[in-house]
């Protein structure tokens, strides 16, 4: 806050709540009333800069500090978990710390106190000044004391008359406001130049009432939720009901990749519903959000590995199930490619390993049986238990003797009756475990692993990286494991019939995260950036001028305020010289 | 001059005499700009919380008209009181009220087609309905928020035939207390609330605190227990009530 100004000397201002005159008495007097004393309390300019220091401090603390983050605030367990961790940085000092708050700085009530006694300060200086700044503006004071011109700022003298008509000729020159008023003695003059300008004060600081303000509707009123869509599924933005409830239903992701897996870009299609009714289309990327109802939707996240899956009752034709999985874990599978004897690739792919199995050897083992081979020909593939400690791939022709049984390392290959096989080694394909799906035999859990995955159904999803255990010329294949009596394998669009039940895998979809967000603090922000630059710009490059002179016929006094950096004397002295004054060529330092 | 004037009124004031100018610096102004900042917080907070239906319909909640208020109970959302009335708009497009069904018991299964757990209680509810609606049992599907759009082609696939009413403002999930999705009021033929059900409908054979079920699921249970109270004559309405 600014005490003075004109930076120096005494002031003419008027009227200036913070300048008032008075002595100790009256001031002892008037602080008994407690209105008053908390009147001018919040007024006064030092007790502004101690809150404004204070608030910058526990702000620079709040920065520095780590804060607690918002998904574990509100678990005890968590909590308790995190400020542990924070005992490595802070050691004993942890628990001070936290009970005083500094690991939640700015959801502190303390924090919040400070914020309105700042916002109350700031607004009681800026409405205690403006009545005395206004009437400064509008009503300047247009004559001085005879002393005012030895002590002023800047200040310039010469013991001659010039001609007042000159003088306010050079004054208007330069766009000063000039009165003149002759009395029998002397003549005077006023010059008055940019003088709304002393409002960019003000200006300034209900920028920062702004600001804070901006932060209290932020912390009441923002509201953000993020939604995980899946293609073709609806989401709403409000749990439970809501006054301004909307639905999100996705249509379309997409996502492009370089071919080293690089993503280039992601678009999401999307309607909003509100209340029920379609409300508007969107197409959205990252740095192009949707807008509706004061509400800007982002997409922030993709995901690709998902599978829409119904099951019907076979009895009634009505959908029992019907949800996109996102597979979001990886399970082990081993990549196998097998050649004929023509060297031709017959077989590429991760081999999804359905059935589980006692063997004379292991106790257990997973396995798949892959058919479709030339001739009609099948082999099975299995892994021992524990796969990670062995790394082994058996395979096995059913039907043909034990010779052509081969135990494989990764990159190993072996030949069996025309057929080579190659173990290229494990790899992760997408998965997931589901409860709830209608399973004969009713466990209610399934597990899905998806190959042969690629990204997007369309030329914007091109691209090698969703190269998940499948083959290039494949479509996504979807295996449900845990059906009785076996599990099964669906191509998009595939369905199977087992124990009343019909499987569908009606396609590969993808996710994506959208975040639904209102902030309306963000016009306040604006309009607070606007008015402390605006402020800030008047207050440093257009400040008030304002110049007294006094004419008698012997000498030529004048005084002037402006800013402390500028240098207003040497003005003086020019405007001397213009008016006719017999002023040296030389400056003189005259302060 | 009459800057010293202006200087003896000001010295004047500040010793005591409290001028309009003084008033309006030191107290209006003041308590005017805390009074702007207490608006503008009410202001945000209240938003919303309007009477008035966001969407112009008239449906939403009623006042129930004292006949189907049995003596010695009190209308609320508590078991053992009288479900508060609501009139709807049903997804065919007809209107309902809660009270035009009076005489049936009914399960009031609020619901959404975004909820997962709402999806997958629907088939037992389907089924239910299925072995019940020729005893005179109700089941009403209460969408809430969504637009026919979304739950025609849902509720086809699926082969709901229960009606489905649609609170488009969420007006009656606010007065039912919603707290999650999906939530099943089991309400007697005299509309009295006997069991509220918070959660998804599990279809497994448990024993619950419904006394005298065994071997039924949850849903099973709570129909059987609202299906065995006898429904009491509604009394005529009065003629101009």
């Amino acid at each position: 806050m600014e005490a003075n100004p004109v930076g120096q000397g005494p002031s003419l201002d008027r009227g200036r709540a913070g300048a008032l005159p008075h002595n100790g008495w009256t001031r002892t007097v008037s602080l008994i009333n407690p209105l008053r004393a908390v009147w001018w309390l919040f007024t006064n300019v030092r007790f502004a800069i101690v809150l404004l220091a204070l608030l910058a401090t526990v702000s620079l603390v709040g920065v520095l500090v780590p804060q607690m983050p918002a998904t574990v605030k509100g678990d005890e367990m968590l909590e308790r978990a995190w400020l542990e961790n924070q005992r490595g940085s802070f050691g004993f000092l942890t628990d001070s710390m936290d009970a005083i708050g500094l690991f939640e700085v700015f959801s502190q009530r303390w924090f919040a106190f400070l914020l309105a006694v700042t916002v109350v300060s700031t607004g009681a200086y800026v409405v205690s000044r403006f009545p005395g700044i206004w009437s400064n503006i509008r009503k300047p004071r247009k004559q001085v004391p005879d002393r005012y011109f030895e002590m002023a700022p800047h200040r310039f003298a010469i013991d001659s008359a010039i001609d007042g008509e000159r003088l306010e000729a050079a004054l208007r020159a330069k766009r000063y406001k000039v009165s003149r008023t002759a009395e029998s003695d002397a003549t005077y003059l006023f010059a008055d130049r940019f003088q709304y300008a002393q409002l960019g004060t003000l200006l300034t600081h209900a920028a920062i009432i702004v600001f804070i303000l901006s932060a209290v509707v932020q912390r009441v009123d923002a509201y953000d939720s993020p939604l995980f869509l899946a293609e073709g599924s609806t989401l709403p933005v409000f749990a439970v009901s809501n006054p301004n409830q909307m639905q999100v239903t996705l249509e379309n992701a997409y996502a492009q990749f370089a071919p080293d897996g690089r993503p280039i870009d992601y678009r999401a299609d999307f309607i909003i519903y509100d209340r029920g009714e379609e409300a508007k289309r969107c197409s959205s990327t990252v740095n192009s959000p949707c807008s509706y109802n004061g509400y800007r939707f982002y997409q922030e996240a993709y995901f690709g590995y998902g599978a829409t899956v119904s099951v019907r009752d076979t009895a009634t034709g009505n959908i029992l199930y019907q949800e996109t999985l996102a597979l979001s874990s990886q399970n082990p599978s081993p990549r196998v490619k097998v050649t004929d004897a023509s060297g031709t690739v017959v077989f590429d792919r991760a081999v999804v390993l359905t059935d589980i199995f006692e063997t004379d050897e292991e106790a257990v083992a997973v396995a798949a049986a892959y058919a479709g081979l030339p001739g009609g020909r099948a082999l099975t593939f299995w892994i021992p238990e524990n796969p990670q400690a062995d790394d082994k791939l058996v395979v096995f022709e059913p039907g043909s003797d034990d010779t052509a049984r081969a135990t494989l390392a990764a990159g190993e290959s072996a030949t069996t009756r025309g057929l080579t096989v190659e173990y290229i080694g494990l790899e992760g394909i997408p998965a997931s475990a589901a409860d709830g799906i209608p399973v004969p035999g009713g466990s209610k859990s399934a597990l899905f692993e998806m190959t042969n995955v690629a990204f997007g159904t369309d030329e914007t999803s091109s691209g090698d990286y969703a190269d998940a255990g499948g083959s290039d010329d494949a479509d996504p294949t979807l295996a449900i494991i845990g059906l009785d009596p076996e599990a099964i394998s669906l191509q998009e669009g595939e369905r199977a019939r087992i124990g009343g039940y019909e499987y569908t895998f009606e396609r590969q979809a993808e996710f994506v995260g959208i975040d639904v967000r209102r902030d309306r603090s963000d016009m306040l922000v604006w309009i607070g950036a606007f008015a402390i630059v605006v402020g800030l710009a008047i207050t440093f490059w257009v400040p008030r001028r304002r110049l007294w002179a006094k004419i008698t016929a012997d000498r030529t006094s004048l005084a002037g305020q402006a800013p402390s950096h500028a240098n207003y004397s040497r003005n003086l002295r020019e405007l001397v010289r213009e008016a006719g004054g017999n002023v040296p060529e030389e400056p003189e330092d005259d302060d | 001059m009459s800057e010293s004037t202006d200087t003896s009124r000001d010295l004047s004031s500040t010793a005591g005499r409290f001028n309009t100018r003084v008033l309006l610096r030191r107290v209006v102004y003041p308590i005017a700009a805390v009074a702007a900042i207490i608006g503008v917080i009410w202001w945000i907070e209240s938003r919303g919380d309007d009477d008035v239906s966001p969407t112009g319909f008239e449906y939403g909640v009623r006042d129930i008209d004292s006949r189907f208020v049995p003596d010695g109970f009190e209308v609320g959302t508590d078991a053992g009181q009288v479900a508060p009335d609501f009139e709807l708009e049903q997804l065919g497009g007809d209107v309902s009220r809660l009270t035009d069904f009076r005489g049936s018991p009914v399960v009031l299964n609020f619901w959404a087609t975004w909820c997962r757990p709402c999806r997958e209680e629907i088939p037992q509810l389907v089924a239910e309905y299925a072995k019940h609606k020729d005893d005179g049992l109700l089941v009403i599907g209460l969408n809430l928020q969504e637009g026919r759009d979304l739950i025609s082609p849902f509720a086809e696939e699926r082969g709901i035939d229960y009606p489905i009413l649609i609170d488009r403002d969420g007006d009656v999930g606010d007065a039912y207390r919603l707290l999650g999705l999906p939530t099943t009021y089991f309400i007697d033929a005299n509309g009295v609330i006997v069991s509220i059900f918070r959660g998804p409908l599990e279809d497994k054979v448990e024993d619950t605190n419904v006394q005298g079920a065994i071997g039924q699921t949850e849903l099973q249970q709570r129909i059987a227990e609202i299906m065995a109270i006898e429904a009491q004559p509604v009394p005529e309405a009065n003629d101009g009530s």
